[in-house]
Formats: C-alpha cells, structure tokens, sequence
C-alpha cells in the first residue's frame, strides 16, 4: 500500500498556493479510508477495553464465570480492609518522589556537561543515551540483578576495600533503592530533551549576563535555569506520569513477587498480582482506575504550581 | 514511477489487494481445516531436558499423523499460569494444557476442563498408575486430568558437604529437632557464609509435613484450612529458631534464591549442603552440581512424638483438555501416544527428568534410565510401601502468601504468630 501510493503523492497534492481551506466530501472519505485502521485501533484495542475496565471494576471478575455486579465494593475494600494495597502506595511514591527529582537532575548535569561544545557530541550522546533505550528491558533488569547481588560486582568491589557489603536487592532495605538506581541510570531520555534545550538559550544572553560580571553559578541560576523551566516542567510530568507505571524493573528484579518482604511491592506489579495470580480481576481494574486517579491528580497539581514557576520566554 | 497513478487508482489497488488477501486468506484456512486438526498444547515444564523431550514427542506424533498439527506452547509454570488464565478468560483457551493439582480444581470448577471418564480405561489404561496420583487429578468424583509424572517431597543432600564437616547422612526417619540440629553444625563447621539447608519456611509442601507431625494438615479434603492458628506459629517459629541457630541463611541471602530457575539455589549456587524441594528438581539440580546428591526423607516427626510416613506422592503435571476444543478425539490419542505407545512414551520421558506416573513405564526407566531417574524410582518405591495420606488441592497463589510471612518473620518485620494471622487471613480470603 504504501509503495503504491508513496510515489503519487506529490503529484496528487495541489500547490500551497492553490489549496483552498475546507475538505470536499471525496477528500473527506479518503481520508477516512486511510485513518480507518488507526480509528478502529483506538476504538476497538484502546477505548473499548478502558471503558470495560471500568465496569469491570464494579464488579466481582474471576475471568473464568460472568462478572458480577458489586458496584464500589472493590473500592471500599481497597481503603479499608486490604494492608498490602497500602504498603503497593507507599512504595510507589517513595520511589516516584526519590527517582524523579534525582533523575532529572542527573539528566540536566549530563546535558551541561555535553553542551560544552565538545568533539564528537553525537557521539557522547549515544553512549548516554544507550541504557534509556535498553531501560524497560528485561535484559537490564537481569544485569542489575547480578551487580547488585550478594557476590555482585558492587560488593566485591566494597570488599576490596575491606567492606562487606549487604545482598542489596534481596534485602528489604536497600530492594527499593537499587530500583531508584536503576530508575536515575536511565536518564537518557530527558537528557536528550534538556540537550536541545540548552541549544535553544541565546548566547546573547549568555553574552550580557556575562558583561554584567555574572559567575558561572549565577549564570546557571539567573539564566540557565529560569530559561530552562519549560523543558524541566514537560520533563517532570513525563518522568512522574512513567515513575508511577514503573513495572519491568521491578518485576524482574524481585522475580515477580515485590519481595523480599514486600519492599518493591509497586502499585503495578500488585495489580498484577491480584489479576492474574489471585484472579481478582474486578479488584485489579479498579486499582487501575485509582492510579489513574492518582496521576491526574499530580499531573494536575503539576500544571497548577507550573504558573508559579515555570517561565515562558515569550511571557517575560 | 510517479505518472499514470492517481489517488483515487491508488485506493482502488490497495482496496483490492486488502480484500484479495482477505479472501485468500480465509480459503486458505477453510482448505486447512478439512485436512489437519490444529491442536494447540500448552504446558510447564520443569527443565530444559523434559521441555526437549516434550517437543521430540510431539513431533514424532505429528510426524506419523499428517493430518495433526500440534502447537506447542511450554514455558515455565509461574508464566504458565498467567498466560493460560488469560487464555482462558479471552475465551481463546489452548485445546490441551498442563495443570497441577490446585490449578485442575480451579479449572475444573469452572467447567474449562473436560472429564475424561469416558476415555478410561479405553483407551487409557490408568490401572498401572500411581493411586494416589489418579486421585488427586479427580474433582467431584470425575477425572479431570491424566497424570504424567509421580513426584513426592524430599530433601536433597550433599554428600560431599557431609563428608568435609564429618557429619553422617542423618537415619531414614528423623524428627525436625534432629533437622535444625545438623544444620546448624554444619553451618558451623563449614561456614561462614554456608548453612545447612535454605529455608523452607516460605514453601508449604514441607509446611503441610509439619503439620501431619502434628496430626493436622494444610487443608482438609472438603478445602477448608485443616489446622489450627497455633499450628502455623509454630512452623514459622521452627523457622525462626533455625535462624538464629545458624542452620539456614538470613532473609536476604535467602531471597537469592529463586524457585524458576535452578542454579539460584542455594545447594547448587554452594551456600547450603541441603534443600527441601520436590522429587522433580532432583535431575536438573544434579545436572548442575559435580558432588553427588543424596534423596532423603524429610523430618516425619517431633522428638517424643509418633514417627510416621508422611510423604505423599502425586504428579507435578498432568494434562487436562478443554471442554470447548473441537478435537476431543485427536487430543485422546496424543495422550494415549505420549503415555502407552512404546516409542512415545519413551521419547517423552527419558533424559527428560519426569518419572512416569505408570507403574509399567516406571520399571522399564529403572532399567534403562539414567543414575538419578534410578534414584529418584527408588525413593518413590521407598514411598509406596507405606503411602501417605494424599495432598489435597489449596489454593493458586498460596505459595506466595506463605513466602511473604515467613520473610516477614526473617527480616524481623512480623513475630511467628503475627506471620501466621497474616497467612491465615490470605487464604482464608481465597477459600
């Protein structure tokens, strides 16, 4: 289809000059034909099963027999009676509060230290970019496993210097923080964005500040940061809105339970769990709906505080 | 390239080619389907070795029978049982599946299975096989399942550990006292960072074996808990007293090991001289190691109680068949190939560490099996002369909620009784 229609594509499309505003209704179809997969995707493979999740969640779903009505109790139960749902939030923001900030921080320095006009840049980039491309994968999960484990390259590292170090990921004590680590490792995706960022402050006001006498650290937070705030604030919602989902590293690390003792329990492998362990599907998508709740809520404080903080250079 | 093409020509093609493609397609399937029956099997499997034998077996069935195409789906069991509950659920369940005996009550209460009484004992012929593994494959008096291997609890030994701390194999019948106590001497002459056996308190075949000792048991055969709360205090106090004996390893080291993949243990990885697991991990465990490995009896009792067999054998894996799948026949006769044709059943189950569940098939693997399938036949025979009252089925996930009160009780997060509430109180739900 596409080899067919790719080439007659420039012919087909009238001149910019010529094209008049409004569709004629054969146009109109045309581009129905051609949206028709994407629409029905969404439709069939998106929207249908959010909306039947949401019933779901009103009811009492083995996946097995027919759902059965049982309109919030699933919700009341979640606040009330269930520990364990409590001990999935608890970790979850933990980590969504530890990974995010120190992440985007990581990212930002990384991006300031390749925006020194080295050589090679594309380079630098790609090398720094590699874990975030490798990040959801199984295969970083299994390899931070091993580093952190008890014979480990971390601890044999430590013991070198006559320091025997703890099985981190296997100890409810540090489980969750290694998972942070893992999280701020794979900062390339948001470094990528700060990059072109940092590209896009003038140099003349680099120039002026400078005239004005400004110190490299001034420079950075009277000109750097306050530039910046629009990249760091898209940053912030993509990297919140992701930290809440966080599943993979989790799941693989802990080999699925959110051991040991529960201390990587997060809010998605949990859902998971009462799917598709305890066959509580009812209970699982109105968890899903909770943590859908859940992130519009921060993702909506976000844009509400983003007026007191974030500077767009065409407002000043 | 570009002349000659409009867009409206370009529509016209694609549109043909789609619906070309469609009709293709779907005649395609229909010629299919008159000739070969497509039978998709989805399984677990415990090692690389029986998921090869599994594979050639059903090969050499499609092989000899053209008109057959079978689908192998096989992985492990924790995957297993997600993928076939969503399967299930989307209605798109696999024509013939593995289950063990708390999944063949989950699926046999909903009708998913079929009961295969009509098929027994033609054409298959369970006389031989071990009772109490045709019992526990049944569901209201109807059997739901046929089963392909005999399995029993043990504890494995390293021999080798033994010998350097100078330690006898302990007697055949020997209580939990004597457990905690060798342990802990061979933690202590062998150690640091070296114990006696990993801590089973999070596994509850061994739990249910205290429990016998007992005189109760993990659940009853109406599936109601069959004991009391302080029954379960004090297998996770057993627990936490060969922690601070040294006899096991800490939580966190514990935590290294992993129940899917073998070389996690700690037996195999080096850090304990002994494991307490299921007769099918016997073949994969001693592929890994270079010491040999002795199958012992678990602790059938306590110190001044009544000293009793109570290790029951039953199959890891039987195979169950959709109730909705179109090739109820075809689905008999794989089954009848893998387990009562010569050549079938022997390519299914040697070098595959599976132990046949047929009485017949067992003997002929001890003639030409290999060292440890002639252990392992060895020790269920051991088993059968004094047979044990059955497993009865518990409940899916149950493995996790004992796992997770028994770490809560090694990280110091939870006392034995706290552990036992919380434990009581998760299954309960799932009753």
């Amino acid at each position: 289809m596409t080899i067919t229609s790719a080439p007659t594509a420039p012919r087909a499309r009238p001149p910019a000059g010529r094209r008049k505003v409004g569709l004629n209704a054969r146009q109109n179809k045309a581009a129905f034909v051609f949206l028709a997969p994407w629409i029905i995707g969404m439709v069939c493979l998106t929207l249908g099963p959010i909306l039947a999740s949401f019933y779901l969640s009103l009811t009492d779903y083995d996946m097995f027999t027919a759902p059965e009505w049982i309109g919030g109790q699933n919700y009341v139960k979640m606040f009330s009676e269930d520990r364990r749902y409590f001990q999935a939030l608890k970790v979850t923001f933990t980590y969504v509060f530890l990974s995010v900030p120190l992440k985007l921080a990581f990212a930002l320095a990384i991006a300031m230290l390749l925006n020194r006009g080295l050589k090679g840049l594309g380079f630098y980039r790609s090398i720094y970019y590699l874990p975030s491309l490798l990040g959801g994968s199984v295969a970083v999960a299994i390899m931070w496993r091993q580093v952190f484990s008890y014979d480990g390259v971390i601890n044999q590292f430590l013991l070198k210097f006559g320091i025997s170090g703890p099985s981190w990921i296997t100890s409810p004590d540090y489980a969750l923080y290694t998972l942070v680590a893992l999280a701020v490792w794979q900062f390339g995706s948001p470094m990528v964005i700060f990059l072109a960022g940092l590209k896009q402050i003038p140099q003349d006001v680099y120039d002026a500040a400078e005239v004005d006498g400004a110190t490299p650290v001034r420079k950075f937070f009277a000109v750097t940061l306050p530039l910046l705030t629009p990249i760091i604030f898209f940053n912030f919602v993509m990297q919140t809105i992701g930290a809440f989902q966080a599943f993979t590293p989790a799941y693989i690390v802990s080999n699925g339970t959110g051991g040991p003792a529960d201390s990587t329990l997060f809010y998605t492998l949990y859902l998971y769990e009462q799917a598709f362990t305890n066959f509580q599907m009812g209970y699982a998508s109105a968890m899903a709906w909770v943590l859908v709740a859940i992130i519009a809520v921060v993702t909506a404080i976000s844009f509400f505080s983003a007026r007191y903080w974030v500077h767009y250079g065409d407002q000043r | 390239m570009a002349n000659g093409v409009s867009r409206r020509d370009a529509l016209r093609y694609s549109a043909a080619i789609l619906g070309g493609t469609a009709l293709a397609g779907s005649s395609l399937t229909r010629a299919f389907a008159q000739q070969t029956a497509r039978v998709r099997f989805a399984g677990y499997v415990e090692s690389q070795e029986q998921l090869t034998q599994t594979l050639a077996v059903l090969k050499l069935y499609s092989d000899k029978h053209p008109d057959v195409e079978i689908v192998p789906e096989f992985t492990n069991f924790r995957a297993f049982t997600d993928k076939i509950a969503t399967e299930t659920a989307g209605g798109n369940a696999p024509d013939m599946f593995s289950v063990n005996v708390d999944l063949l009550a989950e699926y046999a209460r909903r009708d998913v299975s079929m009961p295969l009484d009509q098929y027994i004992p033609d054409p298959l012929d369970l006389t031989s096989y071990l009772g109490s593994a045709v019992n526990a494959a049944k569901f209201d008096g109807k059997q739901y399942a046929i089963p392909n291997d005999a399995i029993a609890p043990a504890i494995f030994m390293n021999q080798a550990s033994f010998d350097k701390a100078g330690i006898p194999i302990p007697a055949e019948m020997w209580t939990w006292e004597e457990l905690r106590e060798v342990s802990a001497k061979l933690g202590k002459d062998l150690g640091p960072r070296f114990w006696g056996v990993e801590d089973a308190g999070g596994n509850y075949i061994p739990c249910d074996i205290f429990l016998r000792g007992r005189g109760k048991s993990m659940f009853t055969p109406d599936h109601r808990l069959g004991f009391e709360p302080e029954d379960m205090e004090a297998w996770f106090a057993y627990w936490k007293s060969m922690r601070e004996a040294g006899a096991v390893p800490p939580g966190d080291v514990q935590a290294l090991s992993s129940n899917d993949d073998p070389s996690t243990a700690g037996i195999v990885a080096g850090r304990t001289a002994m494991a307490i697991t299921l007769t099918d991990s016997f073949v994969g465990y001693q592929s890994l190691l270079q010491d040999p490995l002795v199958l012992h009896l678990m602790p059938n009792g306590f110190e001044g109680g009544e000293m009793e067999q109570r290790h029951y054998s039953y199959a890891g894996n039987s195979t169950s068949v959709s109730a909705k799948s179109p090739y109820h026949e075809q689905i008999i006769d794989i089954i009848h190939f893998m387990h009562f044709d010569p050549e079938g059943a022997r390519v299914f189950y040697e070098g595959s560490g599976m132990i046949p569940c047929s009485g017949i098939l067992r003997d002929e693997l001890a003639q030409t099996g290999s060292e440890a399938d002639r252990k392992i036949i060895e020790y269920l025979n051991l088993l059968q002369k004094n047979p044990a009252k059955p497993r009865y089925p518990g409940v899916p996930g149950m493995s996790g909620m004992l796992g997770r009160a028994n770490e809560g009780v090694a990280f110091g997060q939870l006392t034995p009784k706290e552990a036992a509430d919380q434990f009581i109180g998760e299954v309960s739900a799932r009753l």
